[in-house]
């Protein structure tokens, strides 16, 4: 792909100021191509052809606080997202030139080159931002003060990598990937360039979780399961107690149709960057809607309220939050014990008896091992 | 029972003992496969970040199939336990209740008496056993326990699934029937629940894996399998090792007192 | 006799089952004691080690801050990260803050005896190069660019060789490949060597050479600075002061690596020696940082700015 701005960049610039105008001039046929995106039968994500370096997974430095800094792009693996519509230049827009200067960090709330079909509008994410702004997840109390650890609320990239679809196929059953049949069908009109792959891959993915619940756990255990910071924000340990769960067993075993964090801590059909603190009166785990979360049309719904009741994050050392949990556990540990370390002292001491058979301490008259045996068998016969 | 199952067979000019009918065998096999099964798809839940976890339950069918095997197995289990809590009480009472009431010396006394009398229960010989026992472990006596049909060991062995079942089963149905179960009991119940089927399940576990196979497979003189299980009937050596209270008392009955051999290790 | 043998084997074996019993003693105590299944597993990602997982964890528990340092190094290096996508699963390296999926594991060098201690990712110096210096150490060996042959007209007799035993191997089938996103990383690397008078080849970095550097790494601690610096004199004897440049092998004339004899298909060799690799390289060297050409020898302004860089060039 895009053999033909190499050309022209190798010529082109020659002096600064050309430099500048051939950068400009690229920059505006990007424009141009990157409006055009939805239409566009090029594919047009690499136009200065940033794989030519960047494709090697080798690519990479250590940088002066001594992160790991790899600039490989996995070509095959970023055609397989949405973000394969737009430029590499569309996210990083500091990069105006190739070779170039040390990029900076993107900003992902800029418009992007994308028209937003039904608004007609460029595409942003920052209608995102802001639903996370108003979330538990914001870095500003509701009065607009900065919190405590502010450095610790999650921005785009904490929970979100480059995202890859997942399509679906619903021919003859459910199954992963795209259906080659439902394709054929919009191909019969959508014929040109990748449209009707991108578009069904798009909404497909959009018809199922974006990511797998197990993947999901571990984004929101890559803050809430660090010590640390559960330390700093007074939380517990809720990853560990998700995961003691029935829901956390299966996740864990990759099952897609158990609850996962989103599913009990979003509000049922709202946006899942909305989360808000169980304290709050609208949170989908405020105490008096955990009953209404639970019984949502897709999961519990035949349940009655009590079921609210049950403890999904219990801490089994904590005596005074979980005193039944505790004690009870208490007891089935001490019952376990006493039984197991029984039974292992006297096979201990079965064994060692059997190396010395014939050997006693204390001798036994044989009149005592009569009566013995006597009294047995006329028990037995009472 | 006593024709179809006479007390000393002979196999080959050697001498066995009965021990179970082949109901009790059945019973028996249905018991040990259920609960294999269920500790196979249970396990792998309790201990889910265990490197063997995972693939052991893949091989069981995984999160979609696994589960369910687990409930089928676990009311078999219940079947079983109901089933044999009738087996019993059809055999106390044709053994022990029906002689009473044709003697008609049926009275809540004598009914309590046979109630304990029966070969299960726990009774004075076997805390005496145990006495003697730690003696002979102790090298406090040259002379191991005697002991009667049951020992005080596999009457433990018995009683150990006849009380988990109750505690194990009606968690189980309730954690699976969690959703009709919410609109009777409080919610909390669910987490004892949880408590009770998989801290109960793994004291069966760790129990049978070492106790109780110890007791019949791993001792040096079964290693590497007791038969009794499968054939019903126990050879002299072990029933002199094992029962020699019984032995004796069968071999007695047998009128084969002049044969009696001694007791002790070989 | 038999009765002897039965006994003494009975008694080995009631000896076996009582370790059997304290072990399994030992063995209750956690699985009693220790609620539920969980290790106090708080990974970011899932881990193939368990062990290594605690040792980290306990790791972080410690407020030190280079401690932690250590730790997170540790976690990423101990992690991989997995996407399901339902009809793929891509399993990739743990990279922190890494937004771009990387789709792939790779294997390090463990054979390099440079990289015991100057490690996988070497290159600092050239700021606005070293990224691409250690893009080619990603599949070339230290040696291939910073020791040359030394007499005139003599030159190295070039070969893959496996990152993972340090033995020569046929060149890598990866090299035909048209899948891009595998350019470079063929779990080799080309390195030079002679060929001995028996017709093998002879690797400059042998065995010999590793087991030199590996008794200097043991011996190290019995050693004074004097004789430590004497050492590494002797380790780097043969290292070129000036390392080769790009242009060495990104051109179509004399290219200094034998593409060809090392497997590379035409179309990727007409890729490095012509427009595509080398007219970049030419852009580079042109405008971009005139001092490119000594990398590592006093040239380490952070900017890779044109203007700076020609007024660099001015002042010298």
């Amino acid at each position: 792909m895009g053999v033909l701005p190499n050309k022209m960049l190798h010529c082109a610039i020659s002096r600064r100021a050309e430099a500048v105008a051939a950068s400009l001039a690229v920059l505006l046929v990007i424009f141009m191509l990157g409006s055009l995106i939805w239409t566009s039968p090029v594919q047009a994500e690499d136009e200065l052809n940033c794989v030519l370096c960047h494709k090697f997974r080798g690519l990479s430095r250590i940088d002066e606080n001594g992160r790991f800094r790899l600039f490989y792009i996995n070509e095959n693996l970023f055609m397989k997202g949405p973000h394969k519509r737009i430029m590499c230049m569309d996210c990083h827009r500091d990069i105006k030139k190739i070779p170039h200067d040390p990029a900076k960090k993107v900003t992902c709330t800029v418009k992007c080159h994308l028209t937003e079909p039904s608004s007609k509008q460029k595409f942003s994410h920052a209608p995102v931002k802001k639903v996370l702004d108003s979330s538990v997840h914001s870095k500003y109390d509701k009065d607009g003060n900065l919190k405590d650890y502010p450095e610790d609320y999650p921005s785009c990239k904490n929970c979100h990598e480059q995202p890859l679809y997942r399509p679906l196929s619903f021919f003859k059953g459910e199954s992963s990937g795209i259906s080659r049949r439902g394709l054929s069908r919009c191909k019969t009109c959508h014929q040109t360039g990748d449209f009707a792959e991108d578009f069904y891959s798009h909404v497909t993915s959009r018809l199922q979780k974006t990511r797998e619940s197990r993947e999901i756990v571990e984004v929101c255990a890559k803050c809430h399961g660090d010590p640390a910071f559960q330390k700093r924000h007074n939380l517990d340990n809720v990853i560990e107690s998700y995961k003691e769960t029935f829901h956390g067993k299966a996740v864990t075993f990759g099952s897609d149709e158990t609850a996962d964090c989103l599913d009990c801590h979003v509000v049922y059909g709202e946006s899942v960057h909305s989360i808000e603190s169980h304290k709050e009166p609208t949170a989908s785990t405020y105490k008096d809607n955990v009953a209404a979360t639970c019984r949502n049309e897709e999961c519990h719904y035949k349940a009655g309220e009590a079921l609210a009741g049950y403890m999904v994050h219990t801490d089994y050392d904590n005596a005074e939050k979980y005193p039944m949990q505790y004690y009870m556990l208490k007891f089935f540990k001490g019952l376990m014990a006493a039984v197991l370390y029984f039974f292992v002292v006297v096979i201990f001491l079965e064994l060692l008896r059997r190396l010395f058979p014939n050997f006693s301490f204390i001798k036994e008259t044989p009149a005592d091992a009569e009566s013995v045996l006597h009294r047995s068998s006329t028990e037995k016969g009472a | 029972m006593q024709d179809k199952y006479p007390r000393i067979n002979y196999r080959n000019g050697k001498r066995f003992f009965f021990r179970f009918s082949l109901m009790q065998r059945v019973q028996h096999i249905i018991l040990f496969s259920c609960v294999i099964t269920l500790a196979l798809t249970g396990f792998p839940l309790r201990y889910y970040d265990k490197a063997w976890a995972e693939p052991l339950y893949t091989f069981m069918g995984g999160i979609e199939v696994a589960p369910w095997i687990h409930r089928g197995a676990g009311s078999v289990l219940l079947a079983l336990f109901f089933f044999h809590t009738g087996y019993w009480i059809v055999l106390f009472y044709r053994n022990r209740i029906k002689p009473l009431i044709e003697q008609k010396r049926l009275t809540p006394g004598t009914f309590f008496k046979a109630f304990l009398a029966m070969e299960m229960m726990p009774n004075g010989k076997d805390g005496r056993d145990i006495v003697q026992m730690f003696k002979w472990l102790l090298y406090l006596s040259p002379r191991p326990p005697q002991y009667d049909r049951i020992s005080w060991k596999e009457k433990f062995d018995y009683f150990a699934p006849y009380w988990g079942i109750p505690i194990l089963g009606p968690a189980g149905v309730a954690l699976w029937f969690r959703d009709e179960f919410s609109h009777i009991l409080p919610g909390f119940l669910l987490n004892a629940f949880y408590i009770m089927h998989t801290d109960e399940a793994l004291l069966a576990g760790l129990f049978l894996f070492f106790v109780h196979w110890y007791n019949v497979h791993y001792a040096p003189e079964k290693f590497p399998l007791g038969t009794v299980f499968i054939t019903g009937y126990l050879s002299e050596a072990d029933m002199i090792h094992e029962h020699y209270a019984e032995y004796v008392e069968a071999m007695t009955e047998g009128g084969l007192e002049h044969e009696i051999r001694p007791q002790g290790h070989h | 006799m038999l009765h002897l043998i039965k006994t003494i084997t009975t008694k080995v074996y009631t000896i076996a089952l009582m370790v059997f019993t304290i072990w399994y003693g030992f063995f209750l105590y956690p699985i009693i004691y220790g609620h539920g299944g969980a290790d106090h597993d708080v990974d970011v990602v899932a881990s193939a080690d368990a062990e290594a997982d605690a040792e980290i964890t306990a790791l972080l528990d410690e407020a030190d801050m280079q401690e932690e340092q250590f730790a997170s190094a540790l976690k990423e290096q101990t992690s991989t990260a997995t996407t399901n996508l339902g009809y793929m699963v891509v399993k990739e390296e743990y990279v922190q803050g890494h937004f771009h999926h990387v789709g792939m594991t790779v294997e390090s060098d463990d054979t390099s005896l440079c990289i015991r201690c100057h490690g996988a990712i070497p290159h600092d110096k050239a700021k606005a190069i070293r990224a691409f210096l250690n893009m080619h150490a990603f599949y070339l060996a230290c040696e291939t660019c910073h020791i040359q042959p030394k007499t005139k007209g003599q030159s190295w007799a070039f070969r893959w060789y496996d990152k993972k035993s340090g033995n020569p191997i046929s060149n890598p089938p990866g090299l035909t490949s048209h899948d891009k996103s595998m350019y470079g990383n063929y779990g080799a690397k080309i390195a030079p060597g002679r060929i001995s008078s028996s017709g093998q080849l002879m690797f400059l970095n042998d065995a010999k050479e590793r087991a030199f550097v590996e008794k200097y790494l043991q011996e190290k601690h019995r050693l004074g600075s004097t004789q430590q610096s004497k050492m590494k004199k002797v380790i780097h004897r043969r290292l070129d002061e000036k390392p080769l440049l790009c242009d060495h092998c990104h051109n179509d004339k004399t290219p200094y690596l034998p593409f060809d004899s090392l497997g590379y298909p035409k179309r990727r060799k007409q890729d490095l020696v012509g427009t595509e690799v080398a007219g970049m390289v030419a852009k580079y060297q042109e405008f971009y940082m005139p001092k490119f050409l000594l990398p590592g020898t006093g040239w380490n302004s952070d900017t890779a700015n044109p203007a700076e860089g020609e007024a660099g060039e001015h002042e010298q």
